[in-house]
């Protein structure tokens, strides 16, 4: 009995995802990997200008330092090419690494500002690094009650 | 050179791209197998026939160079081979939403000030980034994409070009080594040729003469192009001739770029990350600024609304002229419609700033207001299908989303028809698969197109210019062939503005509005082009088929914005919540459908079905409230309806309901989706006149099969409904 209660707590509090809004590339500069800071309107009741365009903005300058052709790239291109790309068999790439470091930037950013919110970031690169996903959830106070009662209902039926 | 690495060519003809699993051609690995063969068998032979000579004549450094030449050849050999040239995911179906039906084909960006299209990738759902193609060969869209190489049975990409580029530069390295140390021994053992080994070292050295010329062209070809940043694609395709190339940096940076750049990482088969973030409510909310306070006041509850308060001016246009109940079209075929100078520049200043953030609602009205007329939205889809209403497809989503359309053909350069994908991915299904399938590989015309043939008129025309239009693999070429039928296309088509919808320009090459305007006008192509006409300086929005049944709450003004928009979507939603109403009157469903297609014939027989006679009645009694009747009843007012003018068939429609007085809003429902049954008859207005007035090209339209239990409905954009009768 217990247990079910517990569950309807759970699901009165449950959120669902109402919609997603999908942050383009700004190709203003090229290829080269740069999504747009400007502020969707979906978001204007979920979060904060600032708070939004700062994540961007790390963003962008992750995937340039990813990007950036200097020496370490360099010195990776030719230690490759000298090991016939073996070395790939036990190194990771450069950008790889920045993707790494992105992938935590987003978990932290989710957990502590988008989460609260009722935002959700998805790493680009599961999109092909196209657009940023930001998923907005809405909060279904209600809706978990019923499955609730039914659960409480199959309980009793035992 | 391209001809050498193959533009696209691969060893095999095509696959039809919709197939996921494609079909094992063992012709792709030809090219591929003869390479291999080559260059490691000569060399070899090279090795164990020439080299111990040379190792002893002059020394063993030269076998060992040769040597690691040729390994640095393989190596970038069986990496431009097997390497993931850089391929996209496909979108997954929440990214697209908005686009469906009546995002344009392209989406133009400005990079370093030159204007870039984007265009609509009907296999991957996406706009396709600047310098991205679809191989037709791979079936994916592959980033930086530069041609696909049979050579190496690959697309090479922004991964692997620089494998692929080392490789060439290695590989004519190796055969200049060959050739050369080949020559030296032959000329040491002039006396003695007619040894094996000096047999063998001269067809090594034939091998290797033969090969050097091709592959050195490539080679110098390519060294050209990575100078200039330009792409294989890109340079045969002609894209900056004479133009600016918005992607080089400069020969130098060019040259690093592709040299020393960091490995870009693989999109495909990454491990996912699992979210182990939890989203909890309460959630915690900035406050709003009064503009936001503001909003919310207007906002009429539909949850849309949000979005519409984005900063398109033409959406606030729509708003404001629509009624408070009716859902805000999407501001894109506003733009398009009629009041194309005016929609032209908003579009344009639209389009040429950075590409907005679509969402994945923001042109979709609600599904869940049951206030929403979704009625009329479904009622053009049917309307426009009047082809195939004996078979109605599934929900316009569901349609939508099927895997087991075509994907676009596509072109050998890479390019796809967006025509034929997309629009067999918005048919829907088998339905819009089935008739387009004759379309043949162009796919252009997938069950699209004779749904077009709306109301059994016979729009040879029509589809032969659809054909025609589809057959080549550039939208320009699609809008072009209905500059012809359409003067508005052409203006539409010039510019970065394309307003070609994805989904429409994959069904019917015409332009995004004039489809809607054209599927208005079921009839010959010039009807089409006088209803745009006639439509465009009446009303800011095409009038869909959709609008005019829209008669939704009201008598629907001819000016009322498109609902059409919006009626794939709500058509399908609608088809869904009428599917339990038409599961009780699916013998009215499937009978006034038959009924209409016999009445608009002309003289539709007096002994005709009951229904006929008695939508007859209800007609002139125009107080039936059945919903049965409704659904009869609008359909045939609607049949009756004499072709009023072309552009004004939707809008007939609406008023042909509320003439026929069927304002219940419950009733609008069914009203509409009988209409939208039938509304395939296109026949538009809704005067009761008598049938004879019927147009005559009605009676070509083929008569619904028997309701075998399911009725297949195609709507606007080529969705296609099925409609369990």
């Amino acid at each position: 009995m217990a247990t079910e209660f517990h569950n309807l707590q759970e699901l009165r509090h449950s959120a669902s995802l109402a919609n997603k809004v999908f942050i383009q590339r700004d190709y203003s500069e090229g290829t080269t990997c740069r999504f747009q800071t400007k502020f969707p309107s979906e978001l204007e009741s979920r979060i904060e200008r600032t708070l939004f365009e700062d994540t961007v903005k790390t963003l962008n300058n992750y995937y340039a330092e990813a990007e950036k052709i200097g020496g370490q790239s360099y010195l990776e291109g030719c230690l490759a090419c000298t090991t016939a790309y073996l070395i790939f068999l036990c190194m990771e790439t450069r950008y790889e690494k920045v993707l790494k470091k992105i992938a935590k930037y987003i978990q932290e950013q989710n957990e502590k500002i988008f989460a609260p919110r009722g935002l959700l970031v998805t790493d680009p690169i599961e999109r092909g690094m196209r657009v940023i996903e930001i998923s907005i959830y809405e909060d279904r106070g209600s809706s978990g009650s019923s499955s609730g009662s039914s659960s409480v209902s199959g309980s009793t039926a035992r | 050179m391209p001809g050498f690495s193959g533009g696209g060519v691969g060893g095999g003809v095509g696959v039809p791209a919709s197939a996921p699993p494609r079909p094992f051609r063992p012709s792709r690995y030809v090219p591929v197998s003869a390479a291999t063969t080559f260059l490691v068998g000569s060399t070899t032979l090279f090795f164990c026939f020439t080299c111990p000579w040379l190792s002893e004549y002059f020394s063993s450094v030269i076998p060992i160079y040769i040597a690691v030449i040729f390994l640095f050849t393989l190596a970038n050999f069986c990496m431009a081979t097997f390497m993931d040239p850089g391929v996209f995911p496909r979108a997954e179906e929440d990214e697209d939403k908005e686009d469906d039906f009546r995002a344009p084909l392209y989406k133009t960006v400005e990079i370093k000030g030159i204007q870039v299209r984007m265009k609509w990738c009907s296999t991957c759902r996406f706009y396709r980034p600047p310098r991205c193609s679809h191989c037709s060969v791979c079936d994916n869209c592959v980033e930086d994409f530069d041609h696909h190489c049979p050579w190496v049975n690959n697309c090479i990409g922004r991964r692997n070009y620089r494998h692929f580029f080392l490789f060439l530069l290695s590989l004519t390295t190796h055969i200049m080594n060959v050739f050369g140390f080949g020559l030296v021994y032959v000329l040491h053992h002039r006396q003695q040729l007619d040894t094996p080994h000096a047999a063998v070292t001269m067809a090594v050295m034939c091998v290797a003469g033969l090969f050097f010329v091709p592959v050195a062209g490539l080679t110098g070809f390519h060294m050209v192009l990575v100078a200039r940043g330009r792409t294989t694609n890109e340079q045969v395709t002609g894209k900056f001739r004479g133009g600016v190339n918005p992607f080089t940096n400069g020969c130098m940076r060019n040259i690093s770029h592709v040299l020393c750049s960091s490995q870009a990482p693989r999109y495909m088969g990454r491990r996912r990350s699992h979210q182990s973030v939890d989203v909890q409510p309460p959630f915690l909310r900035p406050p709003l600024t009064e503009a936001q306070l503001e909003a919310k006041v207007l906002d009429n509850g539909i949850q849309n609304d949000r979005h519409s308060t984005r900063s398109k001016s033409s959406l606030e246009q729509m708003e404001s002229q629509s009624a408070d109940a009716e859902p805000p079209p999407p501001p894109k075929p506003e733009l398009r419609y009629p009041g194309l100078p005016r929609a032209d520049t908003e579009e344009s200043s639209l389009l040429t700033k950075a590409p907005t953030t679509p969402s994945m609602y923001k042109y979709r009205p609600p599904y869940n207001s049951p206030g929403r007329n979704h009625t009329a939205l479904t009622h053009p889809n049917k309307m426009i299908r009047g082809d195939s209403l004996d078979s109605p497809s599934p929900s316009i989503l569901q349609s939508s989303r099927q895997p087991s359309y075509r994907s676009e053909p596509n072109s050998l350069d890479g390019t796809t028809v967006v025509g034929g994908g997309a629009g067999a991915r918005r048919g829907g299904g088998e339905r819009g698969e089935g008739p387009g399938g004759s379309g043949g590989t162009a796919g252009v015309m997938p069950g699209g197109m004779s749904g077009y043939s709306l109301t059994g008129r016979s729009y040879t025309s029509y589809p032969s210019s659809l054909v025609l239009s589809t057959g080549g693999s550039h939208s320009s070429s699609l809008r072009s062939a209905h500059t012809a039928q359409n003067p508005l296309a052409t203006l539409q088509s010039e510019g970065t503005t394309d307003t070609s919808y994805k989904s429409l320009a994959n069904q019917t090459p015409r332009n995004g509005s004039l489809s809607y305007d054209s599927l208005l006008t079921p009839s010959e192509s010039p009807e089409f082009e006088s209803a745009a006409h006639e439509l465009s300086p009446q009303k800011p929005r095409a009038p869909f088929p959709s609008a005019t049944i829209t008669g939704q709450r009201e008598v629907v003004s001819p000016s009322s914005p498109l609902q059409g928009y919006t009626s794939p979507f709500l058509s399908a939603q609608i088809a869904q919540q009428r599917e339990g109403q038409l599961l009780q009157g699916s013998a009215t469903f499937s009978s006034p459908h038959r009924a209409y297609l016999r009445a608009v014939s002309p003289p539709p027989p007096p002994s005709g079905p009951p229904e006929i006679q008695h939508l007859l009645q209800l007609n002139h009694d125009s107080s039936s409230r059945a919903p049965r009747n409704l659904s009869s009843s609008s359909p045939l007012a609607r049949s009756l309806e004499p072709p009023v003018s072309p552009p004004p068939r939707g809008l007939s429609l609406g008023k042909s309901q509320s003439n026929v007085g069927e304002a219940g809003p419950q009733h609008k429902p069914r009203a509409s989706g009988g209409g939208i049954v039938l509304g395939g008859g296109g026949a538009g207005g809704g005067q009761q006149a008598p049938q004879s007035t019927s147009r005559p090209v009605l009676a070509n339209h083929t008569p619904s099969r028997p309701g075998g239990g399911v009725k297949k409905v195609t709507g606007v954009g080529g969705t296609t409904y099925e409609i369990s009768v």
